[in-house]
């Protein structure tokens, strides 16, 4: 089974609010120094999943991002996590793109690879929260989609039986092959990268592909982000003092009782 | 195009609580753009829902039928599309579910047209649609012109009042063929029980752990807790993902956003990502060994101290003091 995957570099998550910066346009948010940018997490998700189909079944994992040059480095670990091959889309009229135009980006790329059975991309990216990319190439290519996906329980010829996360459990589904599927955290743990990985990494060609070479139109985004603004958390809560952490915990009790709460 | 029309959101036929929210967030839509305002359910079974769904809509389209149990995203995007046909709207606004966030991205491809999903704030600036919606997990807002036909939008749960306006004065049934089966077939479904049979969206009290709990040997220590409160048990992300309860209680952006009176967050460090689930709870409490934990920064009260000894006194106290 030869499986694509979309892997989006973007700005390490646990950074607190207090230590971003915008840049002076305020669209972008600037990474404090020394903290450098990560795979998307579900992506990373995503990406272990494909291995360990291969390890299965065979085939290919190939990965696919949009981006700047930094992001090589995130193409770079997932060979070194284990992918076999990684081609970034790397246009300045495409770094600004909504999610329609990355959408469309992405799935042009996956044409042009032409070479998969399924595409396993994140359920959202982490830094624009937006969980849309993936039904846009969805869309773009005619699949059938399914997300979030909590696990993949069996693989039979041209179908897989998923697990799709819903309010209070999941639903199993059958899904044809090609599909796409938005994989969340539950799934498992990704790998770390191995040695041999590294190296191999190391000597990896990552090509770069322009708008041009993915025949794409120029296109209206249909989305604008106008300003980002950080949200700053100044305030306080009141501690409950002790002389013990028994006592703390029963003078706690004793406030809420106070103040009605229970 | 004219008119805002508002999708509820049904759960085995009854109408959810953030419907009436989206149905607030429409009508002042609709007043700001001065078109009217039109209300929608896809589902089975949904007579009470159609009764509960106030929102002061001119217009209630339904598409009813056996089919739309249990919820498949070809279904309801073949649904949805065919109710945008009857009315022409220039706005479709949605609650955030999981569903959503699953066929409301296709339909908007599918029309080719602009979405932003889990919206705090909608406005109309002229005939622009003007929306805010955390991102960055939370810490950043984002402010997005929305543009196409129709503009799209899905709305966060917990963020606006429940309408009270009058039910639909219209109910327009729509006949839609049930599509043929896709290339995606349900097989089953399984609920996961939650602990105590509470569930976290209706729950007043919420105990909650995170990893700070250590590993799944101590997780008694938040059950306890929350029996002696009858409160739900929620959790972060890391507990969810290392396998110590089911994904149902995970609280936050990628989980459930919360309304409770009293929120007990225990070992929860407090990232941007979980806080963005308890934006709406009244009193946080925080137990956490680290002073200097962004938990303290949301929390009315905290306690700085080990949960092993902290809790079995505080459970102590509380049954000492409702006896
Ligand atoms: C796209 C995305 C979506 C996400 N969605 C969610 C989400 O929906 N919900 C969510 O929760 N997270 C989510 N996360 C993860 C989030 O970023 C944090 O990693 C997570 O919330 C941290 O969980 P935690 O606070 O339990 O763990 P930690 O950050 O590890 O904090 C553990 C805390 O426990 C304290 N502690 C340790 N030992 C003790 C003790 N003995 N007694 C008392 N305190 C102790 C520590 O001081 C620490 O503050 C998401 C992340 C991403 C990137
Ligand atoms: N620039 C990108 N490069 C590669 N994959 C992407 C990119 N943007 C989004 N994706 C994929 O689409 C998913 C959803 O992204 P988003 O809609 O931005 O939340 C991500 O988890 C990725 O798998």
């Amino acid at each position: 089974m030869n499986i694509l995957v979309t892997l989006k570099q973007v700005a390490n998550p646990d950074i607190s609010p207090s230590h971003i910066q915008l840049d002076p346009a305020g669209k972008r948010i600037v990474s404090p120094f020394g903290i450098p940018p990560v795979m998307n997490g579900y992506d990373a998700n995503a990406l272990e999943e494909a291995l360990r189909l291969r390890e299965k079944h065979g085939g290919k994992v190939t990965a696919l991002g949009l981006g700047d040059d930094t992001s090589r480095e995130s193409l770079k670990c997932a060979i070194a996590m284990g992918a076999d091959t990684a081609i970034l889309i790397n246009d300045p009229d495409l770094l600004n793109a909504d999610s329609a135009g990355v959408g469309r980006a992405l799935a042009a790329a996956i044409r042009k690879i032409d070479d998969f059975d399924l595409i396993l991309c994140g359920r959202q990216a982490s830094d624009t929260d937006g969980g849309q990319v993936l039904h846009w190439i969805a869309e773009t290519l005619d699949l059938p989609a399914v997300s979030p996906i909590v696990r993949i329980e069996a693989v039979d010829g041209r179908h897989l039986t998923v697990h799709r996360l819903i309010e209070d459990g999941y639903q199993r589904l059958r899904v044809e092959l090609p599909a796409l599927l938005g994989v969340s955290s539950e799934i498992n743990e990704p790998r770390f990268p191995t040695m041999r990985g590294t190296m191999a990494a190391g000597r990896a060609m990552i090509p770069g592909w322009k708008a041009s070479d993915l025949g794409l139109q120029p296109f209206t985004p249909k989305v604008e982000l106008r300003q980002l603004q950080i949200q700053l958390r100044t305030s306080k809560a009141d501690l409950i003092e002790g002389n013990s952490a028994a006592e703390q915990g029963a003078a706690l009790a004793n406030k809420l009782h106070d103040l009605g709460l229970i | 195009m004219a008119g805002v029309l508002v999708f509820g959101d049904t759960v085995g036929g009854e109408l959810t609580p953030v419907s009436l929210e989206v149905a607030t967030a429409g009508a002042g839509l609709a007043d700001a753009l001065g078109e009217s305002l039109l209300g929608a359910l896809i589902g089975d079974d949904l007579a009470v829902a159609t009764r509960e769904f106030r929102g002061g809509f001119s217009s209630l389209y339904l598409v009813e039928d056996k089919h739309y149990r249990p919820y498949t995203a070809q279904a309801y995007l073949n649904a949805a599309q065919k109710v945008i046909e009857a009315c022409s709207p220039s706005v479709v606004l949605f609650a955030h579910t999981l569903g959503t966030r699953e066929w409301v991205p296709r339909l908007a491809a599918h029309l080719d047209t602009g979405l932003v999903m889990d919206c705090t704030v909608l406005a109309a600036e002229g005939k622009d649609l003007v929306v805010t919606k955390p991102v960055y997990g939370g810490g950043i807002l984002g402010e997005f012109v929305v543009r196409g036909g129709p503009r799209m939008a899905t709305v966060r749960s917990a963020v606006f009042d429940p309408s009270s306006a009058a039910v639909a004065t219209e109910v327009v049934r729509l006949d839609v063929p049930v599509p043929a089966p896709g290339r995606v077939t349900f097989v089953d479904e399984a609920t996961v029980a939650a602990a105590g049979g509470l569930k976290l969206k209706d729950a007043k009290i919420i105990v909650s752990g995170g990893r700070g709990l250590g590993g799944k040997d101590n997780w008694h220590f938040i059950e306890e807790t929350a029996a002696a409160l009858g409160a739900a048990v929620g959790c972060s992300r890391p507990v969810v993902d290392s396998g110590w309860v089911p994904s149902s209680h995970q609280v936050g952006l990628s989980g459930t956003c919360v309304t409770p009176d009293l929120y007990i967050a225990v070992g929860i460090s407090g990232a941007v990502q979980h806080l963005a689930g308890i934006s709406a709870a009244k009193t946080v409490i925080a137990i956490n060994m680290d002073r200097e934990a962004d938990i303290f920064t949301r929390a009315n009260y905290g306690v700085v101290g080990d949960f092993r000894e902290v809790l079995p006194a505080f459970v102590e106290r509380i049954k000492q003091l409702r006896s």
